[in-house]
């Protein structure tokens, strides 16, 4: 999906349309897991509502603050999982930072939180599961904007 | 009640963006005009939401099709219009959205009877072509990244400090609010219409609840101030980037407004 893909610098037409209309963006009422990636830097946050029937992804939604490059990738990629499995998706996370690895560095992190926001939300869901009364799932991102990797208890609020 | 604000909310994006989407001078300034008419309904609505001691949000379920003609465009506002009359609340607001409702109604069948009026919409061509003059190919792709980047960042302002007014009991806040809605409101129409003769015309995406529910305003302003100063970057890069004398203008001519944006913003700290 993402081989003839060229970010902004180089608009295609495929790059426009999710500009002017972004796919599954919004909220999702009846979300099994809600998660949130913030870059408390900036404020910058995605919010990722995902639906699950068993292990697939029957429906998925987001919304975020941030720049545009933050909306296509976020476009694209809930394109990409919906009506997929779970383990495809993480999956699909790699394939993506695999093609996008070619972005510049503003992109890439635009990218990282994306699916840190996804990952956040099947966080969500696992806790749920677990019986947790967890509203959403909070990942907070470094500066370099990569999820930090202390204990995620202190990071969920 | 908060169904009544989102049909309004909608329905000033509606005539907003028909304004943007219309070549014809003398129709656009009219539907913007009226455009502005919806937005303090909508603002007036949601002061009595909160008088009641009910609440609204900046949900939306719209979107902004992509129409060929002219009239498709007044037909499809017409519908709009009329669909939202049985909602408004009976009383003296409503009296008053409903009468300013039909005036337009009236101005839109007027503007139907005379099919050269029915021109070709081209907002939403995709052709990315700025009129006679001759942008290259990568200054081009920097003023559209740059109008989707504003104009949302405008429409989030314009709402954020809407909401931000509505809820505020201090006069000098309440004032700096309207100020900052005005600029913004001025910034939404010039990158709207530039979009529009760039043919790639959207809606602004939806507001999360995240995005304007303000728990912190000092830390709020503080984010914006340093937002601003991001803005007035972007501005001046594509003041260099494009080659363009009248364009530079503006951009630099915006980038100044961004700078008393932040003498505005210092006010609510």
């Amino acid at each position: 999906m993402f081989e003839n893909v060229k970010m902004p610098e180089g608009m295609n037409p495929e790059v426009l349309e999710h500009l002017m209309n972004p796919k599954n963006y919004g909220k999702l009422d009846d979300a099994d897991g809600v998660g949130v990636a913030l870059d408390e830097k900036t404020k910058e946050y995605v919010i990722f509502y995902t639906k699950l029937d068993s292990d697939i992804i029957e429906n998925v939604k987001f919304a975020t603050n941030g720049c545009q490059d933050t909306v296509v990738i976020g476009s694209m990629f809930t394109q990409m999982i919906l009506g997929n499995d779970t383990n495809y998706a993480n999956t699909a996370v790699q394939k993506m930072h695999d093609k996008l690895g070619k972005l510049s560095a503003q992109q890439q992190v635009c990218a990282d939180i994306v699916f840190t926001a996804f990952l956040a939300s099947l966080k969500n869901y696992e806790h749920k599961q677990n019986g947790e009364d967890e509203e959403l799932h909070v990942l907070k991102m470094k500066e370099s904007c990569q999820v930090e990797q202390t204990d995620e208890g202190k990071e969920n609020e | 009640m908060n169904k009544t604000y989102q049909k309004k909310h909608e329905l000033w994006l509606a005539i907003l963006f028909a304004s943007f989407a219309v070549n014809d001078e003398a129709i656009k300034s009219r539907l913007y005009d009226f455009s502005q008419i919806a937005f303090r309904h909508m603002k007036w609505l949601g002061e009595q939401i909160l008088e009641n001691g009910e609440d609204y949000n900046y949900d939306r379920d719209m979107v902004l099709l992509k129409r060929n003609s002219v009239f498709e465009i007044i037909e499809a506002l017409r519908q709009d219009i009329t669909n939202i009359q049985a909602l408004y609340p009976k009383n003296i607001l409503g009296e008053r959205m409903k009468t300013d409702d039909a005036y337009l109604l009236e101005y839109l069948a007027q503007i139907m009877k005379d099919s050269a009026n029915n021109q070709e919409v081209t907002a939403f061509n995709m052709q990315r072509k700025w009129g006679e003059k001759d942008l290259a190919q990568e200054q081009i792709d920097a003023l559209t990244l740059f109008l989707f980047e504003e104009s949302y960042k405008e429409y989030e302002l314009i709402l954020v400090y809407a909401y931000m007014q509505a809820r505020t009991k201090d006069v000098l806040h309440f004032n700096v609010f309207q100020d900052l809605v005005d600029e913004s409101q001025f910034h939404l129409k010039s990158f709207g219409n530039m979009m529009a003769k760039l043919g790639i015309l959207a809606l602004p995406r939806e507001l999360h609840t995240m995005t304007y529910v303000v728990k912190d305003l000092n830390q709020f302003i503080k984010d914006g101030i340093a937002e601003e100063e991001a803005a007035k970057i972007m501005c001046k890069e594509l003041s260099d980037a494009i080659k363009d004398e009248e364009l530079a203008k503006f951009f630099d001519f915006i980038n100044y407004q961004e700078s008393y944006h932040i003498e505005l913003m210092k006010k609510l700290l």
